[in-house]
């Protein structure tokens, strides 16, 4: 009995000392007695919201993981965003400057066409101590992302900006300047600012090293100083690998926002999600959360216990699809990659395997994008037809086999196709296609790796025999340069970048992705996305799947909720969240 | 005993450097970097970004290079920087080491309390009722997967019951008003994780400390020990079971040397902030600082504990020596 006690003193103390840093705690944070919305009613109190996404300390510019963007939009907001309905809307900007309403013009300087554009920052947009922002904090987030000694991510985003000038009279007014005559110059989604009065003096003692900004930055070192953020929330604390808490920022220019706390806690394990949920340990799973199979049977949980919660699927801007390896010498022939794609019953496998929850792709530009077309006048749809398939097949010179897969002298019309192993909905696909192809006599083997294989080697650089099925994250009105441009053919002598990974090469669809940048009229743009549309769905380098849906778990009192089914999360809108 | 001591932790320092060599060398030869990760979450990164970011992480470095790089840093005491969670490792290491200390810990001692008076009462009586029900279910214990029964535990104790929280590691955000409260929190975190780890250890340890002493009880010592006329409770704790005690110290100091390597599974599926969970995040995400420091205590740990069992070899049996 003695010893059992001083083992039970030992884990007692042991548990104490664990107490981990929770300097940040504000004035607000309830003490141990307050109520907790586990198992009750959800209240405008708290919302506990889970993620299965690990995140990394809060500096927007060097952020680069998703579930850190799904949280700084809480604590911070960009000149401009995407909204849910797919549009470009001001968020700290007064308004979106743009040729026809004169706060953007191209000028010429020194013989190059560049272009000047006006951005007004809000009166009263603040940071969190209740400084404004002012323009100097953006020359000043400029001067950071372009910094060699600091690892930003999407750095031309940035550097685009040759110059910005405040005007002397107007803190809030800058002058901006780009390197080229653009017309994305406005999408400055991605483009962040810092606080100058605050990390202006970091950068300067150390800025000159390696990575001694981002080691020093206040982000890391002091992250719950409201001064931060300027967003409808501040952090008040942070615990890296476990947990994030916010607070209403009172100096927000916007919306006040009607959570007194939210919390967003990491449960990496997505089949644990269920459980925590319905334990009250959370009260709603973010977009990071579950996988669609794991929706679809939690959907019918709710249906059928009648749980207090909806299951949310929104389409979105991911496209699944699969590329093939146009290197291969029989799917070099138009007529098999064709065959191929008349072969899949899209509208079958979509409502088979996801019960309608996810759409039927035809190319690679999503509905959630203005520049999506179904016009089959301007694209090229398969539908599906095996018969179609099989005349094509039989054209091509592959007859059926006594086996019932078809051969062109000792050839067998035999292909592999891969993917992430361990990805259920990936593997039900697979399953559906071989099934499919098999019945017009092509045999397809499957061949899986896990994840940091197949894409760190085997799809970048190209080492996948015919078949790679995987998705394509995109953003609306994003050129696809990156994907289908000659110049992105991932080889040895370029270090294997770019993401055309199919080995596609059309110089038509070359010239007229490059001519785009500079096209300023959105009908002109969208009649090049559509000749660049036909090409991609004529030549067939790419077999378009479905278009994935982004998924959320909300408890039914939870109003004015939108998932976006962009890159740009739902929490861009947290302030208008509440219960009713 | 100050020589074999010395000589062994001179040995122990040998085998770190060369572990941590080929560790390294496993690392860079694993497919993907941290740039693919950030390509995932960045559709517009373009392939300008990524030839500046591989050479900005040294990643465009031949392996011997990096390896020196790190090794330089780690001896001038400079554990590195996470290319992750863009904090320093130490920060990063702290409390996750500390989480997992926790666990692993009590985890132990509770299979310890458990397993070794259950493994003392079937030795006493083999082939009892007892006997054949704690073998059942030590079998049990070392048989069921610890996914399997922490998601058992999960839905009865935190779902169904709702007697425990399903994961975590407190409760969120919340000010404690005193540190009776802290620890009460922290505990009712800690019992389904600590259970779900302890189950196995407690089937495995009994058994072996019912075959250690069913052994050491065979003795002629023992005989002699009960002719003398000694009483039960000596005869088995100081004559049997300290003799038993030689196999036992060894399975339990490897076991010991687990608590700073984390318990992958568990911590995962507990949403548990532990150093395993952290391994196989910098691991899958390439971050080298976190992976191998993390792994430098986890060989040091395991060596470490090597070589207190052999000490402690000496102070259960005397007829012992180092030389």
């Amino acid at each position: 009995m003695k010893n059992l006690s001083l083992v039970l003193a030992t884990v007692l103390v042991l548990v104490g000392c664990t107490k981990k840093d929770n300097a940040g705690s504000t004035p607000g944070t309830p003490s141990a007695g307050a109520t907790s919305n586990a198992g009750g009613k959800l209240t405008n109190n708290e919302l506990k919201i889970g993620i299965t996404q690990e995140f990394e300390n809060f500096n927007p510019v060097i952020q680069t993981m998703s579930a850190t963007s799904y949280m700084q939009h809480m604590v911070n907001r960009p000149l401009v965003t995407i909204n849910a309905d797919g549009k470009w809307i001001p968020l700290l900007a007064k308004k979106i400057p743009t040729i026809e309403n004169g706060a953007a013009k191209i000028v010429d300087k020194g013989g190059k066409k560049k272009l000047v554009a006006i951005w007004e920052i809000l009166e009263n947009a603040n940071w969190g101590d209740g400084k404004p922002v002012i323009c100097e904090d953006i020359i000043f987030s400029l001067k950071v992302a372009s910094s060699p000694n600091v690892s930003v991510g999407e750095k031309e985003t940035y550097t685009q900006i040759e110059k910005i000038e405040a005007d002397p009279k107007n803190p809030k007014k800058c002058t901006f300047t780009y390197e080229k005559a653009k017309w994305d110059f406005y999408q400055l989604g991605t483009v962040w600012l810092l606080p100058s009065h605050l990390e202006e003096a970091v950068f300067k003692k150390f800025g000159a090293l390696k990575e001694g900004y981002e080691k020093n930055s206040l982000y890391s070192k002091d992250p719950t100083n409201p001064g931060l953020y300027n967003g409808p929330y501040v952090l008040t604390e942070l615990q890296l690998g476990d947990h994030v808490s916010f607070a209403p920022n009172t100096k927000f220019y916007g919306e006040a926002p009607k959570f007194k706390r939210i919390i967003v806690k990491l449960i990496p394990n997505s089949g644990t999600l269920e459980a925590n949920l319905r334990s009250g340990t959370i009260d709603m799973i973010s977009s990071l959360g579950l996988a669609l199979d794991q929706a679809l049977a939690f959907d019918k949980k709710v249906k059928g216990e009648n749980l207090g919660y909806s299951v949310l699927f929104e389409p979105s801007a991911t496209y699944e699809h699969i590329d093939l390896n146009l290197d291969n010498p029989i799917l070099k022939d138009i007529r098999v990659r064709k065959a191929l794609n008349y072969s899949i019953n899209r509208e079958e496998l979509v409502n088979s395997l996801f019960e309608g929850k996810q759409n039927p792709a035809i190319h690679a530009v999503t509905p959630k994008d203005p520049w999506f077309t179904d016009d089959p006048t301007k694209v090229v749809i398969y539908k599906y037809s095996p018969r179609e398939a099989e005349r094509l097949l039989e054209e091509a010179g592959w007859k059926m086999g006594a086996d019932g897969i078809r051969t062109k002298g000792e050839k067998r019309l035999s292909f592999t196709l891969m993917t992430t192993a361990g990805n259920k909905t990936r593997e039900l696909v697979q399953v559906y296609l071989q099934n499919k192809w098999k019945q017009v006599g092509i045999e397809v083997v499957s061949r899986n790796e896990p994840a940091r294989v197949f894409f760190g080697e085997t799809t970048k650089k190209r080492k996948f025999d015919s078949m790679a099925l995987f998705a394509w994250i995109s953003s609306p009105e994003n050129n696809p340069k990156s994907t289908f441009t000659t110049n992105n053919i991932p080889t040895a002598k370029n270090g294997w970048s770019g993401q055309n990974s199919m080995g596609w090469s059309n110089p038509k669809v070359d010239e007229l992705l490059y001519s785009m940048d500079t096209v300023f009229e959105h009908a002109k743009r969208v009649e090049i996305i559509h000749k660049v549309l036909k090409y991609y769905t004529e030549d067939v380098p790419v077999l378009p799947l479905y278009y994935r849906s982004d998924i959320a778990v909300i408890p039914t009192q939870l109003k004015n909720f939108r998932l976006t089914g962009h890159q740009f999360p739902e929490t861009n809108e947290v302030e208008k969240w509440t219960v009713e | 005993m100050l020589t074999f001591i010395l000589r062994r932790i001179v040995q122990t320092l040998v085998v770190i450097v060369i572990l941590s060599y080929v560790c390294f060398g496993l690392m860079t030869l694993m497919p993907g970097d941290p740039v693919e990760l950030m390509i995932s979450a960045n559709p517009r990164i373009s392939a300008e970004d990524v030839t500046r970011l591989r050479e900005f992480y040294g990643l465009d470095q031949p392996l011997i290079k990096r390896y020196y790089t790190w090794i330089s840093d780690i001896s001038k005491g400079e554990l590195g920087y996470s290319r992750t969670y863009r904090i320093p490792v130490t920060e990063m290491m702290g409390p996750a080491l500390t989480a997992t200390f926790i666990l692993s810990i009590t985890s132990l001692l509770f299979s310890l309390i458990i397993a070794i008076p259950l493994g003392i009462v079937c030795a006493l009586k083999p082939n009892s009722k007892v006997d054949y029900i704690a073998n059942l279910f030590s079998f049990a214990g070392i048989s069921v997967p610890s996914f399997w029964l922490g998601i058992v535990l999960i839905i009865i104790f935190a779902v169904n019951l709702r007697w425990l929280p399903a994961g975590g590691y407190q409760t969120t955000g919340l000010a404690y008003e005193n540190i009776f409260q802290e620890l009460m929190d922290k505990a009712k975190y800690l019992i389904l994780p600590m259970v779900s780890l302890s189950v196995q250890s407690i089937g495995r340890f009994s058994r072996f400390t019912r075959s250690a002493m069913l052994e050491a009880m065979r003795n002629d010592y023992i005989r002699t020990a009960r002719a003398k006329g000694l009483s039960n409770r000596v005869v088995i704790f100081q004559h049997g079971f300290r003799n038993a005690l030689i196999p036992l110290i060894t399975i339990i100091a490897i076991s010991f040397s687990s608590i700073f390597s984390g318990a992958l599974i568990t911590e995962t599926l507990f949403a548990y902030p532990g150093v395993g969970r952290l391994i196989y995040s910098s691991i899958i995400g390439n971050d080298f600082n976190v992976a191998m420091v993390a792994f430098v205590v986890s060989v040091s740990a395991v060596l470490i504990m090597s070589l207190v069992s052999d000490i402690l070899y000496g102070v259960v049996d005397p007829r012992i020596s180092y030389k």
